[in-house]
């Protein structure tokens, strides 16, 4: 099995796994029954999207996509932190799923041109369909954005929150060197990083809102183009917390407590009945 | 294609045309346009499946009902079902005869000719409803039941319908 190989598989997989969990944890209890379809479908999606990358790194290793996905310790799950941070509320999960999709769509697009062959056509499949959750997070962020101050008001800081987390979906994955190296990552994180912040910027820029949340994406990219940069150069000095944010940790295995509750709750059937099937 | 057994590849594509898609029961999975191909070789059948939606939980099911279905053919000791996304199944892939079913179960079928490219993929700005035929009517959720399909209303009929999504 190539190692490399193994680290980016348990990266997407991961990813997709534990926010199709926390996602499908808006069953029974989205703001609006419309949502609480859309959010059960979104974590089908990602929950069998993550499906379809451990059935390829099983394949490749020999294992079992079921005991990949449920049948390891918490330490050995390589997801960025911010797929296992709580729903909280709505503009948090809001924030979260426009945050994501948008890094997702640019990985996916880099990993069109994965030298492995059924990798590169299963990533070009996943990126189709993730078109409709990218519709839906931009749909609804402009919608807030636009609408009373309140929404706007709470979707700001839960950008502003989720911001730091997403920046760590782009921490290298294991062994990401030779990875590229092989082809296997076309893109290094780092780029693919710049991208996300380029076109988040952008975004942010078109919805109009306030530069505090654009000092998020400057404080870890100075190079991102706005059009009031002696702003945010002020801003930029007066935001606290350094670069604290670049230290992820997910990608190496370490997470928050927020993931102890999550893995306990979604491993515990199965850690109860191993190897059951229905 | 006739091999020394004499099992010809169009009696396994006769046989998975008895196979339902399991989520819609209208609609065979070969007017789904879900079958790449058929191999045959002596005694031994491979069939290879474009899944509709990578998350698509109908995968088992089908991969099921495939392999018993090739596997009463007379002459075939062995079927293997693989799946693979290349090419990515995409709606044009439904035959017109898919079509017409997939109206008669309430769900609207795709529009368009070929693969629409990524930054076009989308709900349609216009739906037809499959009970009436009235193009007055909206979308009410761009998701739905299954992964594939998204919830619409018809303004005329007054009914609610599916819309099959272009993906």
């Amino acid at each position: 099995m190539n190692e490399s190989l193994a680290s980016v598989l348990t990266a997407l997989g991961d990813d997709e796994l534990v926010l199709g969990h926390r996602h499908s944890e808006w069953t029974g209890y989205a703001p609006h029954l419309e949502e609480d379809v859309a959010f059960a479908s979104i974590a089908q999606d990602e929950i069998g999207h993550a499906t379809a990358y451990y059935t390829l790194l099983a394949k490749e290793s020999g294992g079992n996509p079921d005991v990949i996905a449920l049948g390891r310790d918490k330490s050995e799950y390589r997801h960025a932190v911010i797929c296992e941070r709580p729903n909280r509320e709505w503009a948090y999960t809001l924030a979260r799923h426009w945050l994501y999709d948008m890094a997702d769509d640019i990985r996916l697009e880099a990993l069109e041109a994965c030298s492995h062959e059924d990798l590169a056509s299963l990533a070009r499949k996943i990126r189709r369909e993730e078109r409709y959750h990218l519709i839906h997070a931009d749909t609804w962020t402009a919608r807030v954005a636009r609408g009373p101050v309140e929404g706007r008001r709470k979707l700001m800081d839960a950008v502003g929150e989720a911001l730091p987390d997403a920046l760590g979906i782009f921490e290298p994955v294991e062994l990401e060197e030779t990875a590229v190296k092989e082809g296997l990552w076309p893109t290094p994180s780092d780029e693919l990083r710049r991208r996300f912040l380029d076109r988040a910027g952008a975004k942010l820029d078109e919805l109009g809102l306030p530069t505090e949340i654009h000092a998020h994406v400057v404080q870890d990219a100075e190079f991102v183009a706005s059009s009031s940069g002696d702003l945010i150069e002020d801003r930029q000095s007066e935001t606290p917390g350094g670069s604290a944010s670049n230290d992820h940790g997910g990608r190496r295995g370490r997470h928050t407590p927020d993931f102890d509750r999550l893995w306990e709750d979604m491993t515990g059937q199965y850690r109860a009945h191993p190897g059951a099937t229905w | 294609m006739r091999t020394a057994t004499g099992i010809s590849e169009q009696r396994v594509w006769d046989a998975l045309g008895a196979v339902m898609d399991p989520e819609i029961p209208a609609v065979s999975i070969v007017e789904m346009g879900m079958i790449r191909d058929v191999v045959i070789a002596g005694g031994r059948a491979r069939v290879t499946i474009l899944p509709t939606f990578t998350g698509c939980p109908a995968v088992p099911v089908i991969e099921q009902d495939v392999t018993t279905a090739v596997a009463d053919i007379e002459g075939i000791d062995e079927v293997s079902v693989e799946f693979s996304f290349e090419p990515a199944w995409t709606p044009d892939r439904i035959t017109e005869a898919g079509r017409e079913k997939l109206k008669t179960f309430g769900i609207a079928p795709p529009t368009g000719d070929g693969p629409v490219l990524i930054t076009q993929i989308g709900l349609p700005t216009v739906a037809k409803c499959p009970f009436c035929g009235s193009t007055r009517t909206h979308n009410e959720n761009p998701f739905g039941p299954t992964p594939c399909r998204a919830l619409y209303y018809c303004d005329d009929c007054r009914n609610p319908f599916e819309q099959f999504k272009p993906v």
